[in-house]
């Protein structure tokens, strides 16, 4: 039974063979991928221009086309809600980032930054801008002192859109308004191909049943004590059924972390078997 | 001496043309002067309307002709425009009104490459100011003025070629016979050189000494001294709108102009605008008390005169701004301007054009959102994580890479921790920088620190002596960690934290309260593991 969900990234060599005459056809027809680099075949992955920003994971670059976070174009992570481990998945990108020297912009950023835990992870803190869209501050001539006014989506994009249609800036992290509408995004993608460097856009897990312009999308999932499921929900190239499972930089001290793993232990196995049994017998099926 | 004369044949309606909104720049227009069209555009010529008709007649030939009164002074305020913005080639520049522009740049050839790169470099400047210019260059300034009059690209390189030409010039291009014209032509003169040819003595003795003289300086036989345009030390442009302007948009086309007259008066001093102020004079009204004027400043991070940025960081601000009433009068000041050489051009991009686009992006995020919306992150040592950062307004002028502000550690007495402790306000968070525990930061903080921290704590419903978060009990994983500070000042924190983890694997940060005295009490969350 396990079989069929194995040719998944990696076609197996006996389906080449199986399709009749292999060795006469690729003579006669020039490989696809030999003729432009944006083509490529159903299970490759796709070759963007320009090698990506590396994740920092060795298992996640593997599933990446380009071999980490694409330039030019929008990364969208789903997320349930803050604080599963996104900073964390994404820090070594940013610090990439900010050792070459470029600026690192933040856009609403949804709760207070602790400077402390971004320095942690190896982030010049005072490099890093944060752009707070939200709210517009009005001059009003009558009564002096700002005034806050609550804008919309499409005014709150603009910001973000600006940043990237500059190019002059290294990455991009923006978390979205919600129930954004699919032509926002689309705006957005075409402004980041301006964008030399990696764009980051987190959004509510919600949003993966909508439709996105955006050529990557992933969903983060938490997986336990300094674990990541990442799923991989769109990428150029064969999709990606099982989730990659990171490991994360602990935040726990080692005498607790050994604590937890071997409390979840005993408790997760049996549910993580259960799990998996399904999607196998959905294969199957197929 | 090689003269560069300047002629606006349509000053006056391109002057009337700045104060109008965009949308009735097509519009049929004409402007009157005692009752009578003086000019007229384009679309009311083509509809019939002629200079010299009675206003009536213009309006039975386009009902919906827009009429502008002539109005000298701003046309000579035009005029002074187009002469700031030759004075970037050439210090001799003069005025010849009502609209000529002369320019001496027999001086000044070898620096800018020749007559032709010039002439080029001179077409560029003068294009943003939207004026239609004839060209003619001659040996002498009267010569010069006479033939762009004429018509435009007239070139004589010597006397003998501008004696030839002058021979072919029409007659009303003098400013001496404009009140004997009628008697000039009755004597059946038509061209200048046939005046020339007349009787010297004859000619002073029926039309003044005056008509002589400027027959001669343009001739070159008599020295035609001239006084040159001065610079004012401060930029003051004034645009009068046609019609009340409601909205940023209707306001835009009269910033341009004076935007790009600003640029003009910059480049002529070989400098570079910091701070701006666009003073809009709104309607009075009716038993409404109000500020009349409203200043909208602007503020640039590096100086600049580039005017399109300036035009995008104006109308961010402008678009922002909650007019009490219409806005009849625009007024652009400069004084805060910056000499300093201009930047050197890239062919391919450099880190130091990426640093001016990020500062350009800056400014334009500011200018719309607010200077205090685009921030940066400042660590605070301070044990208690609510005051271990601050967000401040990122300052213009300085790099996007800021020093840690200097925290001078300081132990308070007994006496002055209590006092200050439990009387004195709270400091405002963004404004000051809190008085930092006396103990040194990098050592002393663990690397476990949430990336998320909750604005406010949340309290958590405890289960079992278990704190419950969204109905389900986290498991302790880590701690206690105990942080007790801020003694010396009213933020007082007596916490055990704890990691703990939620059911779906998540890490979150809470804390037991040891204060049962001052009302908290029970768990609380206060962080996320991003």
């Amino acid at each position: 039974m396990p079989v069929a969900i194995v040719p998944v990234a990696e076609p197996p060599p006996s389906a080449a063979a199986a399709g009749g005459n292999p060795g006469r056809l690729r003579s006669e027809r020039p490989n696809p991928e030999t003729l432009h680099p944006a083509l490529w075949r159903g299970h490759q992955l796709g070759r963007p221009v320009g090698h990506g920003v590396s994740t920092g994971f060795h298992e996640l670059d593997e599933q990446l086309p380009g071999g980490g976070w694409p330039r030019r174009a929008l990364s969208e992570l789903l997320l349930p809600h803050l604080g599963i481990g996104e900073i964390r998945l994404l820090a070594p990108a940013l610090v990439a980032v900010q050792q070459a020297g470029r600026l690192v912009m933040l856009f609403d950023p949804p709760a207070v930054l602790c400077g402390w835990a971004l320095a942690g992870m190896g982030l010049a803190v005072e490099q890093l801008l944060l752009i707070q869209s939200a709210s517009h501050v009005s001059v009003d001539p009558v009564r002096p002192g700002p005034s806050r006014r609550p804008v919309g989506a499409p005014a709150r994009l603009w910001a973000l859109e600006q940043a990237l249609k500059s190019g002059h800036v290294g990455a991009v992290l923006a978390w979205l308004p919600p129930c954004l509408s699919p032509d926002r995004l689309r705006r957005l993608q075409l402004a980041a191909q301006a964008h030399d460097g990696p764009a980051f856009v987190l959004r509510e897990a919600a949003a993966q049943a909508a439709p996105s312009a955006s050529p990557l999308r992933l969903g983060l999932r938490a997986a336990g004590v300094d674990q990541l499921a990442v799923n991989v929900f769109k990428r150029r190239g064969p999709p990606l059924l099982q989730p990659v499972h990171l490991r994360l930089p602990p935040m726990l001290p080692s005498m607790a972390a050994r604590r937890a793993a071997a409390a979840a232990k005993v408790e997760v196995m049996a549910p993580a078997v259960s799990v998996r049994l399904p999607s196998a017998t959905f294969v199957n099926l197929a | 001496m090689l003269w560069i004369g300047l002629h606006l044949p349509w000053l006056s309606l391109e002057s009337f043309a700045a104060t109008l909104p965009p949308s009735a720049l097509d519009q049929p227009a004409a402007l009157v002067d005692a009752h009578r069209v003086s000019a007229a555009n384009q679309a009311a010529r083509e509809a019939g309307v002629l200079p010299g008709m009675k206003r009536g007649t213009a309006l039975a030939l386009v009902p919906h002709l827009l009429f502008g009164e002539a109005d000298p002074a701003r046309d000579a305020g035009s005029l002074q425009a187009v002469a700031y913005a030759a004075l970037a080639f050439t210090p001799m520049v003069c005025l010849s009104p009502p609209a000529g522009v002369l320019l001496e740049v027999g001086t000044t050839l070898r620096y800018f490459g020749g007559i032709d790169a010039l002439m080029q470099r001179l077409d560029n400047t003068l294009a943003p100011l939207g004026h239609r210019v004839h060209r003619a260059r001659a040996p002498t300034a009267q010569g010069a003025a006479w033939l762009s009059q004429w018509r435009d690209e007239v070139v004589c390189a010597d006397l003998t070629a501008l004696h030839h030409t002058l021979d072919r010039v029409p007659m009303d291009v003098l400013d001496s016979t404009q009140i004997h014209l009628d008697t000039l032509v009755g004597m059946g003169l038509r061209h200048v050189g046939e005046l020339r040819r007349l009787p010297r003595d004859g000619l002073a003795r029926r039309f003044g000494e005056a008509l002589l003289a400027e027959l001669d300086s343009a001739w070159g036989t008599r020295p035609d001294p001239r006084e040159p345009v001065v610079l004012p030390p401060v930029f003051e442009g004034h645009v009068e709108l046609f019609t009340r302007a409601d909205t940023a948009d209707q306001l835009r086309h009269g910033t341009e102009v004076l935007l790009a007259r600003l640029v003009a008066w910059l480049s002529a001093r070989h400098a570079f605008v910091r701070r701006f102020h666009l003073l809009l004079r709104h309607e009075r009204r009716r038993r409404v008390e109000g500020a009349a004027v409203t200043v909208v400043d602007v503020a640039l991070a590096e100086p600049s005169r580039d005017a399109a940025h300036l035009q995008s960081l104006l109308h961010e601000r402008l678009a922002a701004l909650d007019m009490p009433a219409p806005a009849l009068e625009l007024s652009l000041h400069a004084h805060d301007i910056v000499h300093q050489p201009p930047p050197n051009t890239d062919l391919f991009p450099t880190p130091r054009s990426e640093h001016a686009g990020l500062v350009r992006l800056i400014e334009r995020l500011q200018a719309r959102l607010g200077a205090d919306q685009v921030q940066r992150l400042v660590r605070v040592a301070d044990h208690r994580p609510e005051c271990g950062g601050l967000v401040m307004p990122y300052e213009p002028g300085s790099p996007p890479r800021p020093p840690e502000p200097a925290v001078v550690p300081r132990r308070p007495t007994r006496r002055q921790a209590r006092t200050s402790g439990r009387h004195a306000p709270l400091p405002a968070k963004a404004a000051v920088v809190p008085r930092a525990c006396p103990v040194e930061p990098e050592r002393s903080v663990p690397p476990s620190r949430p990336v998320w921290l909750m604005a406010e704590p949340v309290p958590l419903p405890e289960l079992q002596s278990r704190p419950v978060l969204e109905g389900r009990p986290l498991q302790l994983l880590s701690g206690p960690e105990r942080i007790e500070a801020g003694w010396w000042d009213a933020g007082l924190a007596e916490r055990d934290y704890f990691i703990a983890e939620t059911t779906e694997g998540a890490l979150v940060w809470v804390y037991r309260a040891r204060l049962p005295l001052s009302g908290e009490e029970g768990w609380f969350l206060h962080g996320r593991y991003g």
